[in-house]
């Protein structure tokens, strides 16, 4: 059974920078699920969904309801048909990791429906893995929705500002409510964080494993869209994301 | 008929410190909506609405379900009765300055469709006491999914300098289209960490660039310490570029103000 790993936080906190520099550390093999609608995980990787031939969570859903609409003659219920197109349609297959994504939502309703259908299919996949990351949307909806209710590691990311720090309470209140199971909580800073701001994390009670150095090249490389696994190694923010996550023991 | 303003944008990119700062020079009466379940505009403008014996949106929520359950009462048809009524009465905080409604955040499992609708039922009923009603969005784009409002006046983009924002400019237009939001106007604003040279995405991108909100220690320094955005100094940095913004948009600012 896969080590399940997740991250969360406010907007722009950091998520999908932190797992994107993690992922390069993850032992093989890893998938990597991003649960943003705004993809941002696939992007920072420098990966083209349509380019590699493959789909979102919800293009694939979408082709199935409408085809469904058309009277296609589909005998398996969705849920189950959706399960294999999991497997053949939307997992990129890298040499470093796996990755899923749930994709943009072009059709009026809700994320309930994907989300549920991962939800329920993640278990399964993570048999196959040594690691499952998991990034989040950003907020709090996907706790309330208990996506992953089995946690090994959860990573908060935390921006330098006192709402960063009412998240942190309020975020643990939802998850003993919703019932979701972690073994470990942790905290960590983006590069805006400086000494005193540092002090309020290791305030809090919880486990702070330090912060994400800035890097130029981080701001540079995203604005340009260019992967973010091209950082080179001795890069202020790879190298302390690789200190972070020894510190969580997962190198 | 009130003007609907939405503010819409990433994560981090500054939707709620952009309405904050922007609060003060809409025209009063105004009605300030924060969507968020991970509330952040109250906190911004001082506001602690539980020591205001207000409600939010889910909190209220949970109140009457639970009620009803007690009661051995079910279904939406009875709630939406006494939904009106109770945010008027619950959840609706009153200011010389603006009323404000927040969405809050749920304590229970399952996704916040409920409040949402909740939400999108009643702001039409509102917009006509009001002379412009601002919507403060959750980070991402399922809240258009949702079509919480359908009919917008200024949707206001906030944007960080990175190539997944300007991305975001085009899946906000894609999905609304498709969903049939309809909007007056869509405005792109950078966030501080805009330089001349980063601004010049934003210009060429065809949508109208406001400009950005210009760099301000103190906006963080407040933030960190949970002081309210309308204490900034008249002269801030980041409220004067906030007042040029709007003024750009066509907004009329008051005099005094």
């Amino acid at each position: 059974m896969a080590q399940t790993i997740v991250t969360t936080g406010r907007g722009g906190a950091g998520k999908s920078t932190f797992v994107a520099l993690i992922s390069r550390y993850l032992k093989p093999p890893s998938l990597l699920i991003e649960l943003d609608p705004d993809l941002s995980l696939a992007d920072m990787l420098g990966l083209d969904f349509h380019k590699e031939k493959k789909r979102t969570v919800l293009e694939a859903l979408y082709d199935v309801v409408e085809g469904r609409r058309r009277g296609a003659n589909i005998s398996t219920t969705t849920h189950e048909l959706m399960e294999s197109l999991l497997w053949s349609d939307c997992l990129y297959e890298g040499r470093k990791f796996d990755l899923i994504t749930l994709g943009t939502k072009l059709t009026e309703g809700c994320l309930c429906a994907p989300d549920e259908l991962l939800r329920k299919t993640i278990p399964k996949l993570a048999k196959n893995y040594t690691n499952v990351v998991v990034d989040s949307p950003a907020g709090v909806e996907h706790l309330n929705r208990n996506i992953v209710s089995n946690i090994n590691d959860l990573f908060v990311i935390c921006d330098l500002s006192k709402k960063s720090l009412e998240h942190i309470p309020r975020i643990k209140k939802i998850i003993e409510a919703v019932g979701i199971k972690y073994s470990h909580f942790y905290l960590v800073a983006n590069y805006e964080f400086d000494e005193e701001g540092e002090k309020y994390l290791r305030n809090t009670g919880e486990i702070y494993l330090g912060k994400i150095d800035y890097d130029a090249r981080v701001e540079q490389y995203n604005l340009e869209g260019k992967s973010l696994l091209d950082l080179p190694e001795d890069s202020p923010a790879s190298l302390s994301a690789k200190r972070i996550f020894k510190k969580a023991r997962l190198v | 008929m009130g003007r609907v303003i939405v503010s819409t944008g990433r994560g981090g990119a500054g939707k709620s410190t952009f309405v904050a700062l922007a609060s003060k020079y809409f025209n009063p009466p105004k009605l300030l909506i924060d969507f968020d379940p991970d509330e952040s505009l109250a906190n911004m403008l001082g506001i602690d609405l539980s020591e205001k014996g207000e409600k939010t949106i889910s909190g209220a929520l949970y109140d009457i379900v639970e009620e009803n359950k007690g009661a051995g009462r079910t279904g939406y048809d009875l709630l939406s009765s006494v939904l009106e009524s109770a945010i008027k009465s619950d959840c609706l905080y009153r200011d010389a300055e603006f009323d404000l409604i927040a969405l809050g955040t749920k304590f229970s499992i399952g996704c916040y469709c409920a409040p949402d609708a909740v939400l999108k039922d009643f702001i039409p009923t509102v917009v006509k006491d009001y002379e412009e009603v601002i919507v403060d969005s959750p980070a991402g784009l399922e809240h258009f999914n949702r079509k919480v409002v359908v009919d917008i006046d200024d949707l206001f983009v906030l944007l960080d300098p990175s190539e997944k924002s300007i991305k975001h400019i085009e899946r906000v237009k894609d999905i609304t289209k498709e969903v049939r939001v309809n909007y007056g106007h869509l405005y792109l604003i950078g966030n501080y960490r805009f330089t001349k040279e980063t601004e010049e995405y934003l210009r060429s991108t065809g949508e109208a660039y406001l400009g950005k909100i210009d760099y301000d220690p103190a906006v963080k320094r407040y933030n960190l310490q949970g002081k309210s955005l309308l204490e900034l100094p008249e002269d801030s940095p980041a409220a004067l570029s906030v007042k040029r913004i709007l003024v750009k948009a066509g907004y009329k600012i008051g005099v005094g103000t």
